[in-house]
């Protein structure tokens, strides 16, 4: 449909090097045994790299669904499918947990009815538009439909019970970064050093660059 | 008065507690549970920590009591965004009104040293004209402009008191308020986010100067200078970073006041007088509520914890709240509007480097300035988001998701932010009540937060954010772009001198109840423009010391 192509324009997938890094030889766990990491830093990341949790709170079928919302959020289709940053298994346990931000806007109903019937409404826009689940589209048709939800009018009934654009700028795509953008893969693709106590940094000024810190490909125009 | 000598730390049944200390080590501490304390305080954060620290060297018994942890900074405090939740007060809040504030890690703490614990320790005093602000721009429509019953002259020595306790790193010269005596400690090299603003202001001419923070560049005590590992606003774990986790609660525990953490306070109680004589707690892990007693109750638990508090201790006496015959607990709720600034640049800036604050100010836009159609003015500030909270502006900013906010995100270390900080409106709509229907985990209504923009406040949002773009600009930056946010908490229970239109009076006692004090950012009347830890903190040097001295003459 015509509204599909105009939205989805700017967003449209591409193969690996849509997200070249500036730093391919930057890996920040060779810092692990560094003056960089404590040992309390250390023992988080290495249960945040080793001890995901299992799925304990979500249905298989609304796993299968918010798996497919999670890729369109943020998209690795650079990874094979073993190296993928997890995400939803991070959020479900926050769900099991009920672990709460401190904050609830008063638009949303509380957090795991807001999450279940944010699921079931993106399925039901699916429906409605495709007659297909929403994990059986194609990435062009998923993403014309968060766009949907993330402007706040998609079709379905489900969404007389949650404010979509609420949900999904103040909720579901800040909860999916909060789990991608900490974990240490996604620090290499952007260059950010990560934990850095207690050494700390020097070379603070513009351009400056540690020999601890992540180096950009090619003639470094750092300060030595 | 139960006086003692400070290193007694045996109650009268000869028992002992021990409190972490700042470098891994366990401290000696009295225990004050089954007794009757002179002053319980609720909250050990900016104000209740220094307040507590304060009235215990003074010679008075102090229990002081917070909702969350104790920690250990080098060992309980982790290099890493995502684990630094537990700093965060996390429990549910409902944020409402036309314009909801984002809570949690965006503006509260929990646990002994409060917010100070992850704040960006910019120490910026008020300005005289802050504290007049009524007689100075007038009634503004809409909003209830007021003086302090304070002066600047009544804080300036209790700032200079506060300044020296923290060490506060700043420059000889500071440009901008009273003429002052030099900071303690010299300022802080800056980062190439605070160069960006220094370039931008020195080419417009708009004049820039160093920012005085809470962070050693120099040893102190027991404490090392910062290492700049920019991880401020997730706990310091080499304790740099003056925090009143590190500074004036080992005072208090030296000085004989018991820090009891893990203890959430559900009601100030009272006596068949109508006098304050203790709290009622839920203890961590322990069932039931527990009893603290005390002569003197000082609530500290910040504008949403403290008026909730005090709505939460209704009783039949009180039908209305506690302190609350004028109807204004938890009315003025003000947050100051911290709108961000983003722009791109041809050299990399490594955001996470050095604390946030980056080492530059700019006070220049601090005041009512002439034919802007506004009154009150606001500060521009360095920014330095790490890689989560980064990632959180681009989708609040701009709307970014899938592809297109994976690829601007491999761009984080080109980008470099600016932040205001500026005066709210106090307006009565905004407040602080408590839920029709939620309840926390112990069955306490929780806070119900209703806020909105005065056009007061968004025509200074929109005049920070031009001339931080045009800073920008100046600096050599590309790709503007903006995300708002509002930050600190202020206002719900406003200082005055009638009983009639506010809480407490100058000295933070309460109008209606004589023993009883609240020391915190709620009685602020007014927001001022710049950050208001060292104002709150400043605030409660100053009423210990008002405490001392009534009590002295008996007007305790």
């Amino acid at each position: 449909m015509s509204t599909a192509r105009h939205l989805h324009r700017e967003t449209t997938p591409g193969g690996k090097d849509v997200f070249q890094t500036r730093y391919p030889h930057f890996n920040v766990l060779d810092k692990w045994a560094t003056p960089d990491w404590d040992d309390q830093t250390r023992e988080t990341i290495r249960r945040r790299l080793e001890d995901v949790p299992s799925i304990r709170f979500l249905s298989p079928s609304e796993v299968k669904t918010l798996e497919a919302i999670v890729d369109r959020i943020i998209p690795q289709p650079d990874r094979p499918a073993e190296a993928k940053i997890p995400i939803v298994p991070w959020i479900d346990q926050k769900l099991f947990e009920d672990k709460r931000d401190g904050y609830r806007f008063e638009v949303l109903p509380p957090q795991r009815e807001s999450w279940r019937l944010a699921i079931a409404g993106i399925e039901e826009t699916a429906r409605v538009f495709f007659k297909a689940p929403f994990h059986e589209l194609d990435a062009p048709s998923q993403d014309m439909i968060l766009k949907r939800v993330q402007q706040g009018d998609p079709p379905g009934e489900t969404w007389k019970q949650l404010p979509s654009h609420v949900f999904f700028g103040k909720v579901l795509a800040v909860e999916v970064v909060k789990v991608y953008y900490a974990h240490p893969a996604a620090w290499n693709e952007i260059g950010y050093h990560g934990p850095s106590s207690p050494r700390g940094y020097s070379r603070i000024w513009d351009g400056g660059v540690d020999s601890w810190d992540a180096k950009v490909e090619g003639p470094d125009h750092g300060t030595p | 008065m139960a006086r003692r000598s400070p290193c007694d730390t045996h109650d009268t049944n000869g028992r002992t507690l021990s409190a972490p200390g700042i470098n891994g080590e366990r401290v000696p501490m009295r225990d004050w549970s089954r007794e009757e304390v002179e002053f319980c305080i609720v909250g050990a954060g900016a104000g209740g920590s220094v307040l507590g620290a304060k009235l215990a060297e003074a010679g008075f018994s102090v229990a002081i009591l917070d909702a969350g942890e104790h920690w250990d900074p080098t060992k309980d405090f982790i290099s890493d965004e995502r684990a630094a939740s537990k700093l965060f007060w996390t429990d549910e809040r409902i944020t409402g009104g036309q314009h909801p504030v984002e809570l949690g890690s965006n503006n509260s703490g929990r646990g002994v040293g409060g917010s100070t614990v992850h704040y960006s320790m910019v120490a910026l005093r008020a300005h005289p004209d802050d504290f007049r602000r009524r007689s100075l721009d007038g009634a503004v429509p809409g909003a209830d402009l007021v003086d302090w019953p304070l002066t600047f002259d009544d804080l300036e020595s209790y700032y200079d008191e506060v300044e020296e306790a923290l060490q506060i790193a700043g420059p000889t010269f500071y440009p901008w308020g009273r003429r002052r005596r030099r900071y303690p400690q010299r300022e802080h090299q800056l980062n190439a986010c605070a160069n960006v603003l220094v370039r931008g202001c020195m080419r417009l001419g708009i004049p820039v100067a160093p920012c005085p923070i809470a962070t050693l560049s120099a040893p102190h005590v027991d404490r090392p200078p910062c290492v700049y590992r920019g991880l401020c606003n997730y706990g310091c774990s080499t304790n740099a970073k003056s925090s009143t986790l590190v500074t004036y609660i080992p005072r208090a525990i030296r000085a004989g006041a018991e820090v009891r953490p893990a203890s959430m306070v559900a009601q100030v109680t009272h006596d068949a007088r109508g006098r304050v004589d203790g709290v009622l707690y839920f203890r961590k892990g322990q069932e039931g509520l527990h009893r603290q007693r005390a002569k003197y109750v000082v609530v500290s638990g910040y504008a949403i914890e403290t008026p909730r508090l005090l709505l939460n201790s209704a009783s039949s006496r009180f039908p209305n709240g506690l302190a609350n015959s004028s109807g204004l607990v938890g009315k003025y709720f003000m947050v100051q509007p911290s709108h961000q600034v983003y722009a791109k640049f041809a050299e990399r800036i490594n955001q996470y480097k050095a604390p946030p604050p980056g080492g530059a100010i700019t006070e220049h836009f601090n005041r009512t300035m002439p034919d802007v159609g506004f009154i009150c003015g606001y500060v521009i500030e360095v920014i330095g988001p790490h890689a989560v909270e980064f990632a959180e502006r681009l989708i609040a900013g701009r709307g970014l998701w899938g592809v297109a906010l994976r690829r601007e995100m491999l761009d984080y270390n080109y980008f470099s932010g600016l932040g205001m900080v500026g005066e709210c409106m106090p307006q009565r709509t905004n407040e602080v009540k408590l839920h029709a229907t939620e309840r926390d985990q112990h069955g306490l209504p929780v806070a119900h937060v209703l806020f909105g923009f005065h056009q007061n406040d968004q025509r200074l949002i929109q005049h920070a954010r031009g001339k931080i773009e045009d800073i920008f600009k100046a600096a050599g930056g590309s790709d503007v772009w903006d995300a708002p946010r509002t930050a600190h908490l202020m206002g719900t229970c406003r200082m005055g001198r009638n009983p009639s239109d506010s809480v407490v009076n100058a000295d933070c006692r309460a109008h209606d109840i004589p023993n009883l004090f609240i020391c915190d950012g709620s009685v602020f009347p007014t927001s001022t423009g710049v950050n208001p830890s060292i104002t709150i903190q400043a605030i409660a040097a100053r009423t210990a010391d008002r405490i001392r001295d009534m009590a002295r003459r008996g007007e305790l």
